[in-house]
């Protein structure tokens, strides 16, 4: 009987298959019932049509959201990676020991808990005594209240974000750049090729793959940042986003309108319509990717 | 170009590089740094005198550190943390390697199509599971219990991936030959696949721990009541704007909270760094 040739198959996923139904799938589904209601939570949930999805498309903190996320991706995700690959190949120029010195003291950052990261930032940005500031000082140059200026907030977090993410990225780009084959290289010194000619003709090329991991990658998590600006402006569910929501995004406001707001349907609806971006993201660049590998 | 001239512009090449080298290496290392400093220093020091370069009185830190576990709830919240790290981590390691030995090692109906959906689940976003995963705990009755931080997190789709990958390379005259020694399923997985996977499990092991540690999103919703404040939590509150603590309880918080992932991170540097340089260079 086959069943029973292929029970002991299925009794071992049974365990990963079932959490991952209960606690994966289900939440899928039953989301996308709670964002088609008005629901708090206690009450019987109230069939709306698609209300919560526009009340939050034409919402002020939506838009407000919407446009911090821009104008930090924009600067961030590309910054981020400039960074990740000059520190790839600062660290593949070193050899043994130091050169492993060097990946591991650009990495640590990394293994740092991200709510860490931005508490111990908010001691370096605080005003008149932050570190950061006495060092300006230093330079007659007057303290700033880096994370209650509208000019400077985005500034500061990108900041911490790249502090974080540089190692992380970094360490991808290295095992990348570790699978070139040094033959290329051997050539194109042969044919006369600078430094500068090989990063351009032969490492950036052959890096292609892994850049555009590490930029997906990049721009999915930029789309959920929480924990950091949460943290660097002091957030609570009652008060988040910082002085005049300057540092106001997505997931912060979808954790407000459920958590704070008690409106679970629209969360519900608000995770959804990040999802439809992010996925949209996804396939634009693998599209772009596979159009790139085409040509 | 005199060999002269050559060197000379050798080493000032190499002057700079490794002058940037250092430079990043002190941003990238000294908030740390900074924190340890402010930590192993007299109590009550303004920190705007002078950012502290180096530790100045270890007695003063190990008092700092005494003081925090004795007067407020951080060695709790420490111990709650570290169980939520450690039974994440033991969850993820059983249930993901018996789903991936199936997945990676043997035929059968379905096969494909689970894995195919669970590889999906790879690039579903967080936040649009959060809200009805919270609904779902709150229905259960799990707000502020260990199992309701724990158990959603237990099916991870990265650690089943990553587990296929390495498990696929296992020979399959492997498994033949135990199974022609007499060995049952379950043996062959507990006595010959797990043993060969050893790396790959301990490499999951460290992410999931230093993940679990660093979660801050899911403990803030699920354990709203001081008993099941994590580290992260507390590290939070400490540092809000209406805490009442002074700057050494809130600095030794927050150096105690980076204690656990920085020692992993020295102890095993090779495997977090292959680790994640692996799942990049698959994804």
């Amino acid at each position: 009987m086959p069943f029973r040739r292929y029970l002991p198959h299925y009794l071992m996923i049974a365990p990963f298959m079932v959490l991952f139904a209960v606690f994966f799938l289900y939440p899928i589904l039953s989301g996308l019932y709670y964002s088609f209601h008005d629901w708090n939570g206690v009450r019987v949930p109230e069939f709306v049509g698609a209300a919560n999805y526009t009340k939050i498309l034409a919402s002020r903190d939506f838009s407000r959201a919407m446009g911090n996320l821009f104008a930090y991706i924009a600067i961030t995700v590309p910054l981020g990676i400039l960074v990740a690959l000059g520190l790839a190949l600062l660290v593949d120029s070193f050899t043994g020991r130091w050169s492993n010195f060097f990946r591991n003291a650009y990495f640590m950052p990394v293994v740092l808990p991200a709510f860490l990261a931005a508490t111990i930032w908010r001691w370096i940005y605080a005003p008149n005594f932050g570190l950061l500031n006495i060092v300006l000082g230093w330079f007659g140059i007057p303290s700033v209240n880096f994370l209650n200026d509208t000019g400077t907030m985005l500034y500061a977090l990108i900041a911490v974000d790249i502090w974080v993410s540089a190692g992380f990225n970094m360490v991808i780009i290295l095992a990348g750049l570790k699978n070139i084959p040094t033959e290329l290289y051997e050539a194109a010194r042969l044919d006369g090729a600078s430094k500068r000619q090989q990063l351009f003709h032969i490492t950036i090329p052959m890096l292609w793959p892994v850049l555009f991991f590490v930029l997906t990658y990049g721009l999915i998590s930029a789309m959920q940042v929480f924990d950091k600006p949460w943290l660097l402006t002091g957030s609570s569910f009652t008060s988040y986003g910082g002085r005049r929501n300057a540092l106001l995004f997505p997931v912060m406001d979808m954790m407000g309108r459920a958590f704070g707001g008690v409106k679970f349907g629209e969360a519900a609806a608000y995770g959804f319509l990040l999802t439809i971006a992010i996925v949209v993201v996804t396939g634009v660049m693998f599209g772009l990717r596979a159009w790139s590998e085409r040509r | 170009m005199s060999p002269m001239r050559k060197l000379r512009r050798f080493t000032l090449w190499t002057a700079l590089k490794w002058a940037l080298a250092i430079a990043i290496a002190l941003v990238a290392v000294f908030p740390i740094w900074w924190m340890i400093n402010v930590v192993f220093a007299q109590a009550g020091e303004p920190v705007s005198l002078n950012p502290r370069l180096w530790p100045t009185s270890l007695g003063a830190g190990l008092d700092k550190i005494t003081t925090i576990f004795a007067e407020t709830g951080y060695l709790r919240a420490y111990g709650i943390s570290i169980l939520y790290a450690l039974l994440t981590i033991a969850g993820v390691l059983l249930v993901g390697s018996l789903a991936a030995f199936e997945f990676s090692l043997f035929e059968f109906p379905g096969r494909k199509i689970l894995f195919g959906v669970v590889l999906l689940a790879l690039m579903v976003p967080t936040a649009v599971t959060i809200i009805p995963t919270y609904v779902l705990v709150s229905r259960l009755g799990w707000l502020n219990t260990m199992e309701g931080l724990v158990v959603p997190g237990l099916a991870s789709a990265f650690g089943l991936f990553m587990l296929v990958q390495f498990m696929r390379a296992i020979p399959r005259d492997m498994i033949e030959a135990a199974r022609l020694d007499g060995a049952g399923h379950f043996q062959i997985y507990w006595h010959v696949v797990l043993p060969l996977c050893r790396n790959a499990l301990v490499t999951l092991a460290i992410l999931t721990f230093i993940q679990t540690w660093g979660n801050y999103m899911w403990p803030l919703i699920v354990g709203t009541k001081e008993e099941l404040y994590t580290v992260g939590q507390v590290v939070g509150l400490f540092n809000s704007p209406l805490s009442h603590h002074t700057v050494d309880t809130v600095m030794t918080a927050n150096l105690l909270a980076a204690v656990p992932p920085l020692i992993f991170f020295l102890i095993f540097q090779r495997q977090i760094v292959q680790g994640i340089a692996m799942s990049g260079s698959k994804g």
